[in-house]
């Protein structure tokens, strides 16, 4: 049991709040009223006499507008893409690094730099590689073979037609290629986590199913994966957060384009607050995109939690 | 296979593991290591159709060592160094990057940063040390709100920025509006992270110190800090290195463009350079080097603070 610091009984101890207090201040005022004030602002409108109450006509138009349903087909094929690429990925390499070669730690350390490059800046490096006719890789993209039928960088290239009604798969190259760039940068993260959660596996338990038979892929399976589950499903909700929520990427590799095949939900917030400058519908895209949050977050709570209840 | 001697299947398979992580390793640094190339181009090279990776061919050969054409032309072009009689060192940095976005990003971070290691061992200490009323669900409360982005809170903070600005306060100005954004951005997880390391901390050791006469701020100023400075450095890296990448809110938040940040200036530089790649390369690793640096230096107490975070929020 832990024992509280020895303090006078009676009297209480103010310390602690004072303490907390500044603290306490400063999330009110960034996180807690801001979030509020979003609410109030989606059910407002901009007039020139002021802000006017219009109830859930902003959630209303949001819908109706097809560029809405559109950026969520985007945001679902990107998250898709880039979390599960970004998990599977993180798993092997996370494998290999659990192996313990000699040079594990500088591998690890030259893994790592990516995640420690800002999103707008790993986006500009991406992009360096495919600017139309200049960039390094845009010889061997610009292949009418592969992007028929011109052969236009992943940049430009129009997606193709969709599938299935409106949802907009198979996606436009460029969003394929923004899902890459996000994979590259967030691979570090999910690596490092699912190996600091694979170390915790007792050796021991993996040693005795090898001697009763299992093979490598039975022992990752039935072993590894079950106990690793907890940290790989907090490792996935933060990802989608991140993948939800990161614009920056988005800013520098595509602008949203071409046409506004890579804008998704986060990226379209922007253009509907500050390019449209309408700030009441924005809200609430603002409103919709926090619940999501939400859920992820109170999931990760609840899986940390559960975790820390089982040890 | 079951014949083969276990040592040499051993050092088989270390070799064959050894080389996969080679792979990805370059896999990793190939955007990075292009980037670098592109930067030390020329003008000429970058907008030759078909592109060249080396800018080392001759009209008779495809590769030639001694004939590269190297250049400092991007890096030139994004400081723009000047001569200067006042200047120390004799030239003065003329570009934008490096006159107005840097040492502002540098205050930013650094401020907040030294703000944010200052609340988050106040209630991060308060946290560990004592239990009161209230504790439980203001720690729930900080835990729920650590991880929240940035991106749903910008229209509200935006609209608060609006007003203030309106407001005409003496000495404000949207620079201390971003300083206290990302303050309460970075905190949450800033709190967690205090609090653990302060957990690890003994309290017999304050106890003892306590015992022997010291007053409650004694023993935290004299004892506890020295200790738990490892962990306020982790803050402190933690909040720098986020706020230095930041891009989005001090985009949007600051009005005036000379108060806004670094990964505004790349932002903008991106538009201004359209094809001349070797600038926009050459400012990207001016701008990632110091970060990527810092994390060199650092990335023990780095591991361990994001780790940590990654758990909590």
């Amino acid at each position: 049991m832990q024992r509280s610091l020895p303090h006078r009984r009676g009297r209480r101890n103010f310390l602690p709040f004072w303490l907390i207090l500044p603290t306490l201040v400063v999330l009110f005022a960034i996180q807690v009223y801001p979030a509020l004030y979003t609410v109030w602002l989606s059910v407002q409108q901009r007039e020139p006499s002021g802000w006017i109450f219009v109830g859930l006509k902003n959630f209303a138009r949001l819908r109706n507008l097809s560029q809405f349903g559109e950026s969520i087909g985007h945001t679902i094929i990107f998250l898709v893409g880039f979390t599960s690429l970004t998990m599977i990925a993180g798993f092997f390499v996370a494998l290999l690094l659990n192996r313990n070669v000699r040079l594990s730690g500088f591998y690890i350390t030259l893994l790592f730099i990516p995640w420690t490059i800002a999103d707008l800046l790993a986006g500009m490096v991406f992009r360096l590689l495919v600017v139309p006719d200049y960039g390094l890789l845009s010889g061997i993209l610009q292949n009418p073979a592969i992007f028929p039928p011109n052969g236009l960088s992943v940049l430009t290239a129009v997606p193709p037609r969709p599938w299935l009604g409106s949802f907009p798969f198979p996606p436009a190259p460029a969003l394929v290629y923004l899902v890459l760039a996000a994979t590259w940068r967030a691979l570090p993260f999910v690596t490092l986590l699912l190996l600091a959660a694979m170390q915790t596996v007792p050796q021991e338990i993996i040693e005795s199913s090898r001697i009763d038979g299992a093979n490598g892929r039975q022992v990752i399976r039935h072993i590894l994966v079950p106990l690793m589950l907890p940290t790989m499903v907090v490792a996935l909700f933060s990802l989608t957060l991140s993948g939800m929520n990161g614009v920056g990427m988005i800013f520098s590799l595509t602008g949203g384009g071409p046409g506004s095949s890579t804008e998704l939900l986060s990226y379209m917030l922007y253009v509907i607050g500050w390019n449209q400058l309408n700030f009441g519908r924005a809200a609430a895209l603002a409103l919709m995109i926090a619940v999501i949050n939400w859920l992820l977050i109170s999931g990760t709570l609840r899986v940390t939690r559960l975790e820390e209840k089982s040890r | 296979m079951r014949r083969i001697p276990t040592v040499s299947r051993k050092s088989w398979e270390h070799s064959l593991v050894n080389g996969a992580l080679i792979v990805v390793c370059i896999l990793a640094m190939l955007p990075i290591a292009t980037t670098v190339l592109i930067s030390f181009k020329r003008q000429e090279d970058i907008t030759r159709k078909p592109p060249v990776i080396f800018p080392c061919d001759t009209s008779t050969q495809s590769f030639d060592a001694s004939a590269c054409r190297w250049a400092v032309e991007g890096y030139q072009r994004v400081l723009a160094p000047k001569p200067s009689e006042t200047s120390p060192l004799g030239f003065a940095l003329t570009g934008n990057m490096f006159r107005i976005y840097v040492p502002n990003t540098l205050l930013y971070a650094t401020t907040s940063s030294l703000l944010v290691v200052l609340l988050a061992g106040m209630s991060g200490y308060a946290f560990s040390r004592y239990r009161f009323r209230g504790r439980g669900a203001l720690m729930t409360g900080i835990l729920a709100i650590t991880g929240v982005p940035l991106l749903t809170n910008l229209l509200a903070l935006y609209q608060m920025g609006v007003t203030l600005r309106k407001a005409h306060l003496p000495f404000y100005d949207d620079r201390i509006f971003i300083v206290i954004v990302y303050i309460g951005f970075f905190l949450p997880l800033s709190v967690w992270i205090a609090k653990g390391f302060f957990d690890a901390i003994p309290r017999e050791l304050e106890e003892a110190a306590l015992i022997d006469g010291c007053s409650p701020i004694g023993a935290l100023m004299r004892i506890i800090m020295p200790l738990a400075m490892p962990g306020m450095a982790a803050v402190f890296l933690l909040t720098f290195v986020n706020v230095w990448n930041e891009f989005i809110a001090g985009y949007l938040l600051i009005a005036r463009n000379d108060h806004k940040p670094v990964m505004f200036g790349l932002y903008e530089f991106l538009g201004q350079n359209i094809i001349n790649l070797q600038v926009i390369a050459a400012a990207c690793i001016l701008i990632a080097l110091p970060i990527v640096i810092l994390f060199l230096f650092t990335r023990r107490t780095f591991f361990k603070a994001m780790v940590e975070g990654a758990v909590k929020g």
